[in-house]
């Protein structure tokens, strides 16, 4: 028991920057989000997209969210 | 081809890939894909252990892979993973700048469809290579902490490889992007040519070992490297033929770019 608990307060340091990093590109992505004028879909649907879905939701609207303006 | 000019519209596309924040997500997705790789590598056993529907009292033991080991596993994510970002990413890059026009603008001033596909091609390879080194590094310092320190030699030269190999497939998404009118279809005939290439360099390694296919898997080995481990003399050709072929395509965007600059 004790040794994971010790586990545990050594994992923290070490996936932190993880986190981090990950809430970094959520930021990005919703204020992005909120500026568009469109985006390719309900707008609702990407905030709750780039909300909880981990890493992949900011990436997915990065690439596709934004409708390119002809 | 004029330095001035091309600087110029280099710093263009640095200040459209700042707008699009491309300068600031991919390099941190590249981050967090190299920090994974050691980290899941390190904690498989608890991870296991925790959420694996396991019986009580079975014992697991997964050696702990060597640090070479877990630098070639980051790369291979990033062969997929950030191979598949950057295409989708620099799929617009010539056709979509097309179809808005914005092509026409900036070629009616007295700038070369030559300048203005290297402006293009040195921004993407800015990013890509930059994004390539920041998540490779983050990887290698994480499996320096966790598991053990792999040289500096061998890291470098994985690093150099695989951003040849990068080079050359995002050379192919440019000139598809300046062939085809739409964006995904540059996307995934270059990731297409990617699987094929690596595919077949897996499947006949002895015939096509001088393919750009054949890079990735040189760059694991220099990663893992062996003593006395000559790049050069293993793989110059493929290195030789992969450099070639990116000078021809890009020499090929410019060509196709000739022909169809704008829609009519």
């Amino acid at each position: 028991m004790n040794e994971t608990t010790m586990e545990i307060s050594k994992l923290i340091p070490i996936i932190a920057p993880i986190f981090v990093i990950q809430l970094i590109l959520m930021v990005i992505a919703l204020i992005q989000c909120f500026k568009a004028e469109e985006t390719r879909g309900p707008k609702v649907v990407w905030v709750l997209v780039i909300i909880f879905v981990n890493l992949l939701g900011p990436i997915a609207f990065f690439l596709f969210g934004r409708r390119i303006k002809a | 081809m004029n330095a001035g000019k091309l600087l110029t519209l280099v710093q263009k596309e640095w200040l459209e890939l700042l707008r699009s924040f491309k300068l600031i997500w991919v390099p941190l997705v590249f981050v967090v894909l190299g920090i994974m790789q050691p980290v899941t590598s390190y904690y498989m056993p608890v991870i296991l252990e925790k959420a694996g529907n396991m019986p009580e009292g079975t014992v697991i033991e997964i050696p702990l892979p060597s640090g070479a080991q877990v630098l070639a596993d980051t790369l291979s994510q990033f062969g997929v993973m950030g191979l598949l970002i950057l295409a989708l990413s620099f799929m617009g890059t010539v056709s979509g700048e097309r179809n808005s026009g914005a092509t026409s603008l900036v070629l009616v001033k007295p700038i070369s469809f030559g300048t203005y596909i290297a402006a293009k091609w040195i921004s993407m390879m800015t990013l890509t290579w930059g994004a390539l080194l920041l998540g490779y590094a983050a990887s290698w310092y994480y499996t320096w902490l966790l598991i053990e320190q792999v040289a500096f030699g061998p890291f470098l030269l994985s690093y150099i490889l695989f951003g040849l190999w990068f080079t050359f497939i995002l050379t192919g998404t440019l000139l598809f992007s300046t062939l085809l009118r739409s964006a995904a279809g540059a996307a995934f005939s270059s990731l297409g040519l990617a699987v094929l290439l690596s595919l077949l360099a897996g499947l006949m390694p002895k015939y096509l070992s001088w393919s750009p296919g054949s890079i990735t898997g040189s760059a694991y080995q220099a990663v893992q490297s062996l003593e006395g481990f000559d790049a050069l003399a293993s793989f110059g050709w493929s290195i030789g033929i992969t450099v070639l072929l990116i000078g021809a395509g890009l020499i090929g965007s410019a060509a196709m770019l000739r022909r169809s600059p704008a829609l009519d």
